[in-house]
């Protein structure tokens, strides 16, 4: 072979707009791959879990090296990724990320749900209806919901062949026994496509109805057990329950003090040494915009009786006018 | 049979017959797996991957850029008997990709095939029921695919995940035995054979999970189907 044609084949992995020294977001080629492949077969098998080799992301602990290995094989230049850590943009976890992606692979970051391409998560899915043009990543600690029911891996593969998920409702029940409620909040199992039992990770069961039939395409990747699964878009997700027990979401008798959101998932705030205590809605983005669009705990039904839709549409013109401004000002 | 044998078993990459892969081996791999994980999460979604100029012998470009996108040194991968024959195919791909030839469609990562070569859906493998993940990717280069399913005697009705209400697809000439036994192998899943359906740089996914319901030929399947069982 010519040295030419030779050099020409063997055209190095190009560091198009990575950091010096690293592969683009960070991840080998080779474990991209691997993880593409798997990838491919979760979304075939909507809800089951795949099982994928490759090496360990070095990454700090703590960071959910599951979420980080899928979110470094998905992204490319083109997208624009939002990371949130309990529903906030702005914790150490969720800044880390996002800086971390924007170095490795150069890619633009976001706070705002609207304009992320792909959004990884822990601990909750926005608020905000994702569309089908994203992709939702979640970062997975435990992948195997059967799993402190029978810890052997080996039996529960056998327990999802034959849809044994008996033990589960088993479970559940025994919550109504002693509380007379299902007292499960988080992690609560659901099943996929009406085949497989599917843990959706730590998202509060206030979440669980968001999976189902989301536009935007699911994907859980779990680090240390290396486990891949996922749902479609438009895909059937059933919370589990009972009929005389049916799946309720959490709700609270308060609305959030800061947009007057009542229909949001809201965290408890304490504001000083009495205890008094406010709630704010978990979803900060969703928080801001709501603000932006005039909505306040005084006023929860938006500026002056206008509609949110009118607010949506002074919004888009406040922001074109931004824009206009902006690029003036350059 | 004997040509793809001896093709199969030739170690030699021809150096004459290589050509260059993607311009961008990290960037342009990255677009053409996002076009894959939409057509496999979006089934019946035609999508364009059209990063290559030239193509190795008989493959068409978006097999061949999928090719380059997830074939490697740990997938086997079984070729129909004109892809196997064929020098150029073979020696780029384990020049670009590393991958190991298996002579038997059932020990096949991925099988890539013609559509007039398509080994039975039952030679290939459909996983297991602990782990169904192991099943064969099928690729099949096909004349033409289309959402249109009227004016046609092969159109499919999709349904299940990822398919909002239903899709329709055409498949312009998978052989007749093929179409029936993917639509009747529905009733093992999650067993299955996922299969990427390639036209010159289109492609189009059907994973397992999705139903297939002959449109217009309903009848002709369903008449092939009662034929074969008396
Ligand atoms: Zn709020």
């Amino acid at each position: 072979m010519s040295s030419q044609l030779s050099s020409q084949l063997n055209k190095p992995a190009t560091q198009t707009a990575g950091a010096e020294g690293y592969n683009f977001a960070y991840l080998d080629e080779q474990s991209k791959r691997m993880i593409r492949r798997a990838m491919l077969k979760a979304v075939a098998i909507p809800g089951y879990q795949v099982p994928f080799g490759g090496r360990e992301m070095p990454l700090p602990h703590g960071w959910g090296t599951g979420g980080m290995q899928l979110t470094a094989t998905v992204i490319g230049e083109a997208d624009t990724l939002k990371v949130i850590d309990q529903g906030a943009d702005d914790t150490t976890n969720a800044v880390s990320i996002r800086r971390f992606f924007a170095k490795t692979a150069g890619v633009a970051t976001t706070e705002h749900t609207a304009d992320a391409s792909l959004i990884q998560t822990r601990h909750r899915i926005p608020e905000r209806q994702l569309r089908n043009d994203q992709i939702l990543i979640y970062q997975v600690p435990i992948p195997e919901p059967l799993r402190f029911i029978e810890p052997r891996e080996t039996e529960t593969r056998k327990m999802h062949a034959l849809r044994e998920y008996g033990a589960m409702q088993v479970k559940l029940y025994e919550d109504v026994a002693r509380f007379g409620h299902i007292a499960t909040s988080y992690d609560y199992p659901v099943m996929v496509n009406d085949r497989y039992m599917m843990d959706p990770s730590p998202i509060p069961k206030f979440d669980n109805p968001k999976m189902n039939q989301m536009p935007a395409l699911q994907l859980f990747g779990a680090g240390f057990e290396k486990r891949i699964y996922a749902v479609p878009p438009y895909t059937r997700v059933v919370s589990l329950d009972f009929d005389d027990y049916p799946f309720e979401v959490q709700s609270w008798e308060e609305s959030c003090s800061i947009c007057g959101s009542d229909h949001s998932f809201l965290d408890e705030v304490i504001m000083d040494d009495a205890g008094n205590k406010m709630f704010v809605c978990s979803d900060t983005d969703y928080c801001r915009e709501r603000v932006e669009q005039g909505f306040t705990a005084e006023n929860p039904e938006g500026q002056q009786g206008l509609t949110p839709e009118h607010n949506q549409v002074q919004q888009e013109n406040k922001k074109q006018d931004d824009t206009k401004a902006e690029e003036m000002a350059l | 049979m004997s040509v793809q044998v001896n093709s199969m078993n030739r170690g030699a990459v021809r150096s004459d017959l290589l050509m260059t892969g993607f311009d961008d081996a990290v960037q342009d791999a990255q677009k053409v797996f996002r076009k894959v994980l939409k057509a496999m999460s979006e089934p019946g979604t035609i999508l364009t991957a059209d990063l290559t100029d030239k193509t190795p012998g008989a493959l068409n470009k978006s097999s061949w850029e999928i090719a380059l996108t997830l074939f490697d040194a740990d997938t086997k991968i079984w070729l129909s008997p004109t892809l196997a024959g064929d020098d150029a195919v073979v020696s780029n791909l384990r020049f670009h990709c590393q991958c190991p030839m298996v002579s038997e469609p059932a020990e096949a990562d991925f099988a890539l095939a013609l559509a007039d070569e398509l080994p039975e859906l039952k030679a290939l493998n459909w996983g297991n029921s602990e782990y169904p993940d192991q099943a064969t990717t099928l690729i099949v280069q096909v004349e033409a695919i289309t959402n249109q399913t009227q004016d046609n005697d092969e159109g499919w009705c999709l349904n299940g995940p990822g398919i909002e209400t239903e899709r329709g697809l055409t498949v312009a000439g998978l052989p007749y035995s093929f179409r029936r036994d993917l639509v009747n192998s529905r009733k093992r899943f999650p067993l299955g054979v996922d299969c990427v359906f390639c036209a010159d740089d289109q492609l189009v996914a059907l994973p397992r999970s999705t139903e297939i319901k002959p449109s217009d030929s309903e009848e002709g399947i369903r008449n092939t189907i009662q034929q074969e069982a008396n």
